[in-house]
């Protein structure tokens, strides 16, 4: 495991390669076997949407003309910011810069928290005129899928707060791991970048 | 930081909002009450997605800089997921 504390060459900062020119996996490689799988059982999910959606088609774009674009839209640009200075966290912590790390990573907790405020906002509208998960086949996939990917949202916090946990203490400094928690938090983004297209903006 | 790579991500951050927004534009079209299905609005939402995840998962995830199969491996997850969901619109709608 690298350590922040043994100072990693600069070069690996500077060009994103270690100095002997080594193409380097972000994180471990663990967590890309768990993105992939995520990945793939988010694109059976969506399938199955599209597919169910285009043999009901006047049903679902009724519905879906109920959600509201710009709530959409919002949520995409706060997670993108999220995405972000998580990626800023893991470019200064591998710097050496620790404070501008962590400031980084509390900034992405606060968007990350932001999106669960309006997410929750704009269920608890939804619910309140009328659309819940049982009213028709579009309302099921809309919650069921905003749902599951809050659900990964919470977890993603866990993974935030190691990495604020890593990067407070000199002792255990981990670069590896700040890496994995960044890169299970970009997941959370391009998920929701493909949920947002699929339930938003679709016809 | 690293001021390249400051502007880089902050290049790759505004571009990323900017598509955002476009999409904004792109779901708007026509009467919101009164949506109608429409091919080519949803051809380009799934593009114009496939292609920030891309960006997210080379540039944020730098993956640009990861192992060969690491690369092709989140391509392959990219394009199975475009022809996927493409294919079922079209084989489900005019089939």
């Amino acid at each position: 495991m690298t350590t922040l504390a043994s100072a990693e060459p600069y070069e690996r900062a500077a060009t994103g390669r270690k100095a002997d020119g080594v193409r380097f996996v972000p994180g471990q490689p663990d967590m890309w076997v768990l993105v992939l799988f995520e990945s793939l059982v988010f694109t059976t999910y969506f399938t199955v949407y599209v597919f169910r959606r285009t043999q009901s088609p006047d049903l679902f774009l009724q519905s879906q003309a109920h959600l509201n674009l710009r709530v959409g839209v919002f949520n995409t640009l706060v997670l993108l910011v999220s995405s972000w200075s998580v990626a800023r966290c893991v470019q200064t912590a591998r710097e050496g810069s620790f404070r501008t790390a962590l400031n980084n990573a509390y900034l992405t907790m606060l968007f990350g928290f932001l999106f669960l405020v309006s997410k929750v906002l704009e269920w608890v509208t939804e619910i309140e005129q009328g659309f819940s998960f049982t009213t028709d086949e579009f309302f099921s996939f809309y919650y069921f899928l905003t749902a599951i990917h809050f659900l990964h949202l919470l977890i993603g916090f866990v993974f935030l707060g190691v990495a604020v946990y890593q990067i407070k203490s000199p002792a255990r400094r981990s670069q590896e791991l700040v890496e994995t928690c960044a890169t299970y938090w970009h997941t959370i983004d391009f998920l929701w970048v493909l949920i947002f297209a699929l339930l938003y903006v679709m016809r | 930081m690293n001021r390249r790579f400051e502007k880089r991500l902050l290049f790759v951050w505004l571009a990323l909002s900017a598509i955002t927004l476009a999409q904004l534009a792109l779901g708007s079209l026509g009467e919101r009450g009164s949506l109608t299905p429409n091919a080519w609005v949803t051809s380009s939402a799934i593009v114009i997605a496939l292609i920030k995840v891309r960006v997210i998962i080379r540039e944020f995830m730098e993956v640009r800089h990861a192992p060969v199969l690491l690369c092709r491996l989140t391509d392959l997850w990219v394009v199975l997921t475009g022809v996927s969901l493409l294919g079922f619109y079209f084989v489900g709608r005019f089939a």
